[in-house]
């Protein structure tokens, strides 16, 4: 290979090497379009029959199988926003004696291992949210809609709106609404308004009648 | 995958060393091309509308007589966009708020031909028509904000091209090539078919021996 072939074959390897770099999608993304919000819901419940509410006054930290109980400033944060929304959906606020329609857990799970957990598993409350909290002792949680499965390699947080309103005719808490947010900051406060707005403007079929 | 890019280079180039060594009768040309692609079709409607500056093509071609060459090309292209935030249904009553991006990369390996109508002419510059047929590998990742699923795939190619070769001065046999080629790939994958696109070249190619 003559002197000028190596010269232009090492030009346009050099091309080669510029025009041949992956443009890396999480490079592209900020803090926060790194985040998604996740809804679901019961489509047999009827979310207007609901009329009171009320949120638990802490928040159920899992991590690794384990649970415990906190309140942190971005604890309060997203339990404040969650009081927000609730209200603007219609919905009032009463004692937790006052047999609220709509019980609200809040949870931060955290996940240091990789792998896929199915969220059914992490819903048998029992261990972390025992249902005398809300007044029915001895009854059990019940999911009546299948969840996703997702990755964790980091950490969620979850809403989740419970039927107080029929526990005692079912015989059971069902879960009537989940709310999951994902990604990067979510643990940060200044975040939580706007991820919980987010996970109620995208949820239309939340109103109360009232 | 830059990893595979850096690979694939370089096999490239020990291949034209190798090449060279056991020279053959005829004319052995590597031609190594920069790709700007625009998607076509459902792939730009549904996937990706922006084009693609990050491409690169490289072939050996080898004179079967003085007007058709047929060889191996190999190629790479990197698509990527990413979507405003919107809400997409992702299960039975579930949606999702996110920022959407889709990564998509081609690396195509093709059994090429090449006409060129007016070798015999000593024309300076010579049009060519060339054909080439082969598979892709199609490396598709989809993000919803920083969450991806991803999927790699073999899939059938037909590549159709046309332009120019240029010599760098006369009689030589190196030169600049500029071109433009139709690339139909056909992928059936997450519910999205085919991924058709038109890709601009421009590059060199130099003989072997």
């Amino acid at each position: 290979m003559k002197t000028s072939h190596l010269f232009t074959a090492g030009l346009a390897v050099t091309v080669f090497f510029l025009a041949s770099c992956k443009k890396e999608p999480l490079n592209q993304l900020t803090q926060a379009e790194s985040r998604i919000y996740i809804s679901s819901y019961d489509s047999t419940a009827n979310f207007s029959s609901f009329k009171t509410y009320n949120i638990a006054d802490s928040v159920a930290v899992i991590r690794d199988g384990g649970s415990s109980k906190q309140l942190t400033a971005v604890d309060q944060a997203y339990i404040d926003a969650a009081n927000k929304y609730m209200q603007q959906k219609g919905y009032t606020l009463v004692g937790k004696d006052q047999n609220p329609d709509i019980g609200i857990n809040i949870n931060r799970i955290y996940n240091t291992t990789t792998g896929v957990i199915d969220y059914t598993d992490y819903l048998d409350y029992g261990s972390y949210w025992d249902p005398y909290y809300w007044g029915y002792a001895g009854y059990g949680y019940y999911v009546p809609y299948t969840y996703g499965v997702y990755q964790v390699s980091e950490g969620l947080l979850s809403i989740d709106m419970l039927d107080l309103k029929n526990a005692a005719t079912k015989g059971k808490i069902d879960l009537l609404w989940n709310g999951l947010i994902r990604g990067e900051g979510i643990f940060n406060a200044a975040n939580a308004d706007s991820g919980v707005q987010t996970l109620f403007s995208q949820s239309t079929y939340l109103h109360s009648a009232q | 995958m830059k990893k595979i890019t850096i690979s694939f280079v370089y096999l490239l180039i020990l291949s034209a060393f190798a090449l060279n060594a056991n020279a053959q009768k005829g004319q052995l040309k590597l031609n190594l091309d920069y790709s700007y692609s625009v998607p076509l079709g459902s792939f730009k409607k549904d996937l990706i509308s922006d084009a693609s500056p990050r491409g690169v093509n490289g072939s050996f071609m080898y004179g079967i007589n003085n007007k058709w060459s047929a060889g191996l090309s190999l190629g790479y292209q990197d698509y990527y966009q990413k979507y405003p935030r919107d809400v997409y249904t992702t299960g039975d009553h579930e949606v999702t708020s996110a920022v959407l991006s889709n990564s998509i990369q081609t690396m195509p390996v093709l059994a090429k031909a090449m006409f060129t109508p007016l070798a015999e002419k000593k024309a300076f510059i010579q049009p060519y028509v060339s054909l080439g047929t082969g598979i892709s590998i199609v490396d598709f990742s989809q993000y919803l904000g920083e969450f991806s699923s991803t999927a790699t795939n073999e899939s059938f190619t037909v590549q159709g091209g046309a332009g120019i070769m240029v010599p760098f001065k006369k009689n030589s046999g190196a030169g600049f090539n500029l071109g433009a080629g139709y690339n139909y790939t056909a992928y059936n994958k997450f519910g999205y078919k085919n991924l058709n696109s038109l890709a601009f070249n421009a590059g060199i190619h130099f003989p072997l021996k």
